[in-house]
């Protein structure tokens, strides 16, 4: 069964990573849709994604992330929450099928880290905050 | 009748750019090569009945590594997926697809037939 693909939506109704994308150069929104719908499609935990989806650790341990370059070696990356529970679960949650969600997008020139600060602020604030919802809060 | 997510929304949108639809398919022409040489080799372990820890051992690899692989955890790495070939008996083959390899040539023979 096809993964559904969702994004997580602010209190304040913006939905961060749709934003993130909007503001990406073309091919990189590109790819990342590319690599979205091939993870969806396989799906998780199979290997899917080209080597582009990976799990993440530490800190950030249940989130992926899908990795591209852009020009100039500019780093791209948008994070995702993978759902998935029996089919009463995830209607209490408000999905219609195991769901891939898209909390947020970040960039940074090659050779840069992120901060923890970056990803606390970023990326797990909003997943918590996603995860708090029930029903969840998506993009419409 | 079911109702087309945001996602498939956004995309449709999206895909009416010729240059977000030709990155799209290149991107997920590319995934689904590596994907499939990725998932082949797992298929050919599996048939093996042999464990990813007996792969592991077998190639001199940590575990984890292996169970990363085939589970999207890591970005493949070349050096390992071939030597997991090998230890399968199996051979990682290019193969040139002749309607690249006819397009390659045709500027050529054009140039040819116009001089």
């Amino acid at each position: 069964m096809a993964w559904q693909i969702e994004y997580y939506k602010h209190r304040d109704g913006s939905a961060p990573a749709v934003e993130f994308l909007d503001e990406c150069p073309t091919k990189i929104d590109a790819q990342f849709n590319a690599v979205l719908d091939a993870v969806a499609a396989a799906p998780p935990p199979q290997f899917s994604g080209g080597g582009k989806w990976e799990a993440m650790h530490g800190s950030m341990g249940g989130y992926y992330e899908i990795r591209l370059t852009g020009p100039g070696r500019e780093q791209f990356r948008l994070f995702c929450l993978l759902e998935n529970a029996a089919p009463a679960e995830l209607r209490r949650r408000g999905l219609k099928a195991p769901s891939i969600v898209v909390i947020n997008g970040m960039r940074k020139p090659h050779r840069t880290t992120f901060t923890d600060r970056d990803y606390r602020k970023h990326v797990r604030a909003l997943g918590e905050d996603h995860l708090a919802n029930i029903p969840r809060r998506l993009a419409q | 009748m079911s109702q087309a997510s945001f996602h498939e929304r956004r995309s449709a949108e999206r895909m009416r750019d010729p240059k977000f639809r030709a990155e799209y398919e290149r991107a997920r022409s590319e995934i689904e090569q590596i994907d499939s040489v990725v998932r082949s080799l797992d298929q050919l372990r599996e048939s093996t009945g042999m464990s990813k820890t007996d792969l592991a051992r077998r190639i001199g690899r940590n575990p984890s590594s292996i169970r990363r692989l085939f589970t999207a955890a890591s970005n493949p790495e070349l050096r390992l997926v071939v030597q997991i070939a090998n230890d399968l008996d199996a051979d990682i083959i290019v193969v040139p697809r002749r309607k690249k390899r006819d397009r390659l040539k045709e500027p050529k023979r054009a140039s040819a037939t116009a001089a």
